[in-house]
């Protein structure tokens, strides 16, 4: 025979259609959301990493003064390498962004075409897609330059422009005012040869093993180059930020999506446990006189798991499916958004599966197991006379006489309830984690942005570009001469400017930190921009530095030479108040002395004026507001378009958590409700005897819950920021973010009273006659 | 000897609020006996039903069942116990509310190798028009008598009922125990059943009048009278 009880699961689950639902509801949206956005960066990723083969990604490229004569290219190319050539035109256009032109590329750095066709004809263009979507232009519209009407035929990506970076040293890309595009071979031989720039992209024959091998055969290879034309710019890949830059980048915001799973995981384990312990409430009885009649624990804890298996079950089924097409395709939006990738296959994911589907579904199958376990080792008599924490019944709190009886009625429902009410007080808690960490990092971002404008070192930090040459130890003689040449160039007689050493090393990654650069600033005695003295010991280490890694007076850095096995260690003598970046300050001397270079030696320059009468080209960074507002905008583009996804997502997930425990608590109290119905109380106020209680406790959750949440955010945060991004945001938390909770809280509240509200005028009053002792 | 009761100790609380409920109870019931536990409230006869019932524990005592001693059996085994040998019934009806009659019995009927024909007890409880509603839609004396289908669906070899009539009315509760008198001379279960209404002790082979804890009066009752015959 059947277990006659498998008949109840399919009414069961009509009768609390409301629970289950939710139920779905929270694990369709964690499955479906997080495993889109895994299965979105898994599938991006891997167009990003097969681009390299499909689309043959260059090597490298430098660009020449001149043209490059066949015997120099015969030449440099038996350096094992094949050269290609790659020339481009800047435009400016009647947008006011600025192009960068190529003829079709067929053989290296080739173009995939994202929409429309490649243009066969003069005047006609591909342009960038991310740069057409920022500047809002589609295929067929027209775009002018110098009186030069093109016509977009195509949305394209160039392999080797997945980041749209203007200048390789900039800190940021900006692709609305940047762009790169292709035209035919025809209308690029018309361009005036004055404005060619001669870029060659190369491949080796011989793919170097790592990063370090590639350091020294590209700097061998740019030292022949050098020697055999006048180079003016040598990027191999491992610098090209970008066709890097993306790569790096879009793992990043896994470690978001991670904690954000951590989170979710915590909240489906606790509602998994908080509903299976409200069904044994329920079914106390039931449960007892079964046992009683001699069903086993095994055969209830079976019967009683079914159910939340199959809405798991279910759940995860629809939300993988969603995970792969509508999430993914919100969350493959999000990163062409912020990156010019090519074309994607969506890839399965079995990281995105383990983690969203079968995590959750394990810790389900545990939780309810255990608690079904526990309650079921309850005697059939506790069961049956539900006593379920198998304790001998208290004698009640006294309450004092001088008390309203309608708050003394209240209290006790209070204390009847406190188990309850814990409960929901905890899932408050876990609701606002999840909606503090959606409403917290875009105020974080646009704060951030503010401190890196106001706190800039000097308005202007220029970065100067010296060759390899004028710095090449290996050759001291050359090197001294080169830099003598070049020092009467990179003089300036703004009365601003301030000459400083700068150098960038790297973290050694300690405690499984991201590895990532560390500016190194020179400063001369008496600075005007840097308000601190320096003798040939002080280091000092940026506020952003210190609050990152934990650092202090006393304590010692180790950082490392880019693709070097070179190490350097520093004392830190003292903090200095930099929000902005990762730094570290010393004396120009000590820092020179540090690097092996002439005390003399500058880098650059700070200054608060504009410096106008050094040639660009020997300026290779210039750090100023703009482009600190570049960075931080391209920070609010690429993360902030996952914070506010996040954001939407945390606020469902609070809606659905109020809902699911205010549900709880009246479901708990249907008897008594009933019961006082019979007396005569009218409903609204039972509403006032059973709503008012949990609207008290509901708002007093969310005030004593904040600064906990607030404390926890802070550590989460830390953790994440740390292994998401290079360089730091001071953790700033915006009041505005908790008043924006507590009326979202107190709203969500007030809707899912009112339901409540109606849900008490529908329970009967035979509930109260039924299965009572 | 079916069920042996020896020396059945039980209290509760401790120190100045300890309460002994039961008083070294002894006593042995046949097979096939209808019996009743008679006494106020406080009395201790359903902490002693519980006990027979393997669903409570004696302080001290032993409870001996068709020979096989119950502080021997472990959890497991006394599940398969109240499995394979005990019917209850309880003042409630704990009926599963979303399973219809038949189906209510059902449950019963799942937890043995050879249960009674449905159909056959449906008809004797008188719920063969009713045998496809939900408990809500029944009466209390409907609910108690699906209660007792299920109890006695899988026929069990002993009944114990709680206070089976506790919460219904005069006529309601005569047709309950006519039906309970019925099962057990049709299936020859041993029934035990716990009261306070005096009257239905004259329908019992075995009389136990229990107060504060210890018997009273037991004897066997040689002018049995039919159920339908009680009044009080």
């Amino acid at each position: 025979m059947k277990n006659p009880l498998k008949k109840r699961l399919l009414r069961d689950l009509r009768g609390d259609f409301g629970k289950y639902f939710v139920i779905f509801v929270l694990l369709v949206l964690s499955i479906g959301f997080v495993s889109g956005f895994l299965v979105a960066g898994e599938s991006m990723i891997k167009a990003y990493n097969d681009s390299f083969d499909k689309y043959t990604i260059e090597d490298g490229n430098f660009r020449t003064e001149d043209k490059l004569t066949d015997s120099t290219k015969d030449r440099i190319e038996r350096k094992d390498i094949s050269i290609y050539e790659n020339f481009y035109v800047e435009k400016a256009f009647d947008n006011d962004t600025t192009i960068r032109i190529y003829a079709n590329r067929e053989e290296i750095d080739k173009v995939c075409v994202m929409k429309g066709r490649l243009p066969e004809k003069k005047n006609e263009i591909a342009i960038d897609r991310m740069y057409a979507d920022n500047n809002d232009l589609a295929p067929e519209d027209v775009i002018t330059s110098d009186g030069t009407t093109y016509t977009i035929v195509g949305l394209v990506a160039l392999s080797d422009y997945s980041a749209l970076f203007y200048n390789n040293n900039d800190m940021m890309f900006d692709a609305s005012a940047f762009g790169v595009a292709v035209v035919s071979k025809e209308q690029f031989d018309e361009y005036d040869s004055d404005l060619l720039r001669y870029n060659y992209s190369f491949l080796y024959h011989q793919k170097p093993k790592d990063d370090i091998e590639e350091k020294e055969v590209s700097e061998e290879l740019m030292e022949t180059i050098s020697k055999k034309t006048s180079l003016e710019n040598f990027i191999p890949r491992y610098l090209n930020q970008a066709i890097n830059f993306t790569g790096d980048d879009i793992g990043s915001d896994k470690a978001m999506m991670e904690v954000l799973l951590c989170i979710i995981i915590i909240i489906v384990a606790f509602v998994f446990g908080i509903t299976i312990n409200n069904t044994i409430h329920k079914e106390s009885c039931v449960i007892g006189t079964l046992r009683a009649l001699g069903y086993t624990r095994g055969e209830l804890i079976r019967h009683y798991m079914a159910m939340p298996l199959i809405v798991t079950i279910i759940s995860a089924i629809i939300g993988n499916i969603l995970g792969y097409t509508y999430f993914k395709n919100l969350c493959v939006d999000m990163y062409y958004g912020s990156y010019s990738l090519p074309t994607y296959v969506t890839v399965w994911s079995a990281d995105a599966f383990l983690k969203t589907t079968i995590v959750p579904f394990i810790i389900m199958l545990v939780v309810t197991y255990f608690i079904l376990r526990k309650k079921l080792m309850l005697s059939p008599l506790h069961l049956i006379r539900r006593n379920l924490s198998g304790e001998k019944r208290k004698a009640a709190v006294k309450l004092s006489s001088l008390i309203r009886f309608f708050d003394r009625f209240r209290i006790r429902i209070l204390i009847q309830n406190k188990s309850s009410y814990i409960i929901l007080f905890m899932g408050l808690f876990f609701a606002n984690i999840l909606l503090f960490f959606g409403m917290m990092l875009p105020p974080l971002l646009v704060h951030f942005q503010g401190i890196v404008t106001d706190t800039m070192l000097a308005k202007h930090t220029y970065l100067l570009q010296i060759p390899a040459g004028a710095v090449d130890d290996d050759n001291e003689i050359s090197a001294a001469l080169s830099y003598v040449v070049l020092r009467g160039k990179i003089n300036t007689n703004n009365p601003d400017a301030e000459k400083i050493s700068a150098c960038s090393l790297k973290t050694i990654g300690e405690g499984g930190t991201k590895v990532e650069d560390v500016t190194l600033y020179g400063i001369q005695e008496n600075s005007r921009y840097i308000d601190a003295s320096f003798d040939d010991k002080t280091v000092l280490i940026s506020s952003a530095y210190a609050d990152k890694y934990g650092y202090g007076k006393d304590s010692v850095i180790t950082l490392k030479e880019p693709y070097e096995d070179r190490y350097y260690g520093f004392k830190v003598t003292g903090v200095y108040d930099y929000d902005g970046a990762v730094a570290v300050f010393m004396s120009k001397k000590h820092l020179n002395d540090v690097m092996g270079l002439d005390e003399e030696f500058f880098s650059g320059f700070f200054s608060d004026t504009e410096i106008t009468d050094i040639d660009s080209k020997y300026i290779g960074t210039v750090v100023d507001e703009e482009s600190l507002t570049r960075v931080s905008r391209q920070l609010m583009i690429s993360m902030g378009n996952l914070m506010y996804l996040v954001d939407g997502f945390s606020v469902i997930m609070f809606i659905v958590l109020i809902y699911l425990l205010s549900k709880l608590i009246i479901e708990r109290n249907v008897q008594s409700i009933s019961m006082v119905k019979i007396l005569g109380y009218s409903k609204k106020e039972i509403a006032m005897l059973y709503i008012i209680p949990t609207a008290i406790v509901v708002i007093a959750s969310f005030l004593i819950s904040y600064p906990i949440v607030s404390c926890v955010m802070v550590q989460i945060f830390r953790m994440m920021l740390k292994q998401m991004m290079s360089g730091w945001m001071v953790i700033w938390l915006d009041p505005a973010a908790y008043v924006k909770m507590f009326i979202l809280g107190v709203v969500t509240y007030a809707v899912v009273a009112v339901i409540e509200y109606r849900r008490i005028g529908r329970i009967p009053m035979s509930e109260a006659l039924k299965n009572v002792e | 000897m079916q069920l042996e009761l020896q020396n059945i100790k039980k209290s509760f609380g401790e120190g100045d609020s300890r309460i002994e409920v039961l008083k070294d109870i002894s006593l042995g019931i046949e097979k096939g006996e209808f019996v009743v536990l008679l006494g106020p409230s406080g009395s201790g006869k359903s902490t002693l039903l519980n006990i027979i019932g393997g669903i409570d524990n004696a302080d001290s005592g032993k409870i001996i069942i068709n020979g096989k001693l119950m502080s021997d059996m472990d959890e497991k085994a006394l599940t398969a116990y109240r499995r394979d040998h005990l019917g209850y019934i309880f003042q409630m009806y704990n009926l599963i509310p979303n399973l219809t009659v038949r189906e209510n019995i059902e449950v019963g009927a799942y937890l043995s190798k050879k249960p009674l024909n449905i159909d056959e007890i449906i008809d004797i409880l008188g719920l063969t028009n009713h045998q496809n509603k939900v408990p809500s839609q029944l009466s209390g004396g409907q609910q108690q008598r699906c209660a007792i289908g299920r109890a006695i669906v899988k026929n069990p070899d002993i009944l114990l009922c709680d206070e089976p009539t506790g919460a219904l009315d005069y006529n309601t509760s005569k047709e309950i125990l006519a039906l309970i008198e019925q099962v057990n001379q049709k299936y020859g279960n041993t029934v035990i059943m716990v009261t306070h209404n005096d009257a239905i002790k004259n329908m019992a082979d075995f009389v136990v009048k229990l107060r504060d804890g210890g018997i009273r009066k037991s004897y066997r009752n040689e002018e049995k009278i039919a159920a339908k015959e009680l009044d009080w």
